[in-house]
């Protein structure tokens, strides 16, 4: 399998940011997104796909930190 | 250095001092030789020679104080230029220590020739390793390096700096593959692969990390590894690296003022 070339991935990375333009227009709801969903799929190879859903996650998780404040987890607590 | 600003204040204020009473000194001396004349007279001179007197105090002062000042600037910015270039010779002890890329390596580039470290000795090298399965980082990173080679090209008075890629996915990265990869990039830059064992120890030289992950079912993968551009001078020695913070300017900017900087081991 080939490797995508230079129009290839522009195509891609156009299709996840209409993907995720979309998402953010309506609060993540994949639901309302689905026709941008299969765009990008069709677009994208599939390892791609899951990367950059991935990498949603993540930014949206690092987001949440910065805007939240962090909590560390519970740990075993230490004896005084 | 507050020590020494301290002590120049110091020194400062007794050479006044001692200005100021020898100059009322002098203004003192004068009446007694004219003792003979009336108690007014006396006044009169005195008071001419204290306003004179006077006025020189003012310039010799404002002079003393402009030249001691002057001189604090001085040595402050010559403290600080100092501090400069010990941290700069720090750096350079740290990526000597580190001592990357003494190795060597032996790949084929993309037009299939076999190149070799020796063959890039004596020409300043940005190296960048990735693989062209990848989603968006590598074409990112590899564009900024383009861009950087570009601008650098337009300085005349810089050696031409030479565009290196080495794949990290030696299984999946071919001579043609690599081919096809940097057509979309700097015309001058080079694709290198080869085996596994090869491109391992190229890695290697670089402490360069490459992880690739679970296959997919299109037997897909991602390569996870270290993002960061190397600038390898003419010795083949690495002197310094930028990671994916850094943009285009900054980048254009160091490679330079490494370049010019640069003293021939």
């Amino acid at each position: 399998m080939t490797a995508p070339n230079s129009a290839e991935r522009k195509a891609c990375w156009d299709a996840r940011d209409l993907l995720w333009k979309c998402l953010d227009d309506n609060d993540d709801r994949a639901a309302s997104c689905q026709k941008f969903q299969s765009e990008f799929e069709a677009n994208c190879p599939a390892q791609w796909v899951k990367y950059f859903t991935k990498r949603r996650d993540f930014l949206k998780y690092k987001e949440k930190m910065q805007k939240e404040g962090f909590k560390p987890a519970e740990g075993p607590q230490e004896a005084s | 250095m507050l020590a020494l600003r301290c002590i120049l204040g110091d020194l400062r204020g007794r050479l006044l001092r001692t200005f100021v009473s020898s100059s009322s000194l002098s203004s003192a001396v004068r009446p007694t030789r004219q003792d003979v004349g009336p108690q007014q007279v006396r006044f009169r001179s005195q008071g001419r020679d204290s306003a004179s007197a006077a006025k020189l105090k003012l310039r010799t002062r404002l002079l003393i104080m402009l030249l001691f000042g002057g001189g604090i600037m001085a040595a402050w910015w010559y403290v600080s230029w100092e501090k400069q270039q010990k941290l700069r010779r720090q750096r350079v002890e740290q990526l000597r220590q580190v001592a990357l890329g003494q190795g060597t390596f032996s790949l084929l580039d993309h037009h299939g020739r076999r190149r070799n470290k020796q063959d890039f000795l004596g020409s300043w090298v940005l190296l960048y390793f990735g693989f062209t399965h990848c989603p968006d980082i590598c074409p990112d990173e590899l564009d900024k390096l383009s861009a950087v080679v570009a601008s650098l090209d337009q300085d005349k008075s810089l050696p031409p700096v030479q565009p290196l890629f080495i794949t990290v996915d030696p299984e999946r990265d071919d001579v043609a593959a690599l081919a096809r990869y940097v057509q979309d990039f700097h015309p001058r830059m080079i694709g290198l692969t080869g085996t596994l064992e090869e491109v391992k120890h190229a890695g290697r030289d670089y402490r360069v990390y490459a992880s690739a992950g679970p296959k997919d079912e299109d037997g897909d993968y991602i390569v996870d590894h270290t993002i960061l551009i190397y600038l390898i001078s003419p010795d083949g020695l690495f002197v310094d690296y930028y990671n994916r913070m850094k943009n285009q300017e900054q980048i254009a900017e160091s490679v330079k003022n490494r370049i010019n900087g640069y003293v021939k081991i």
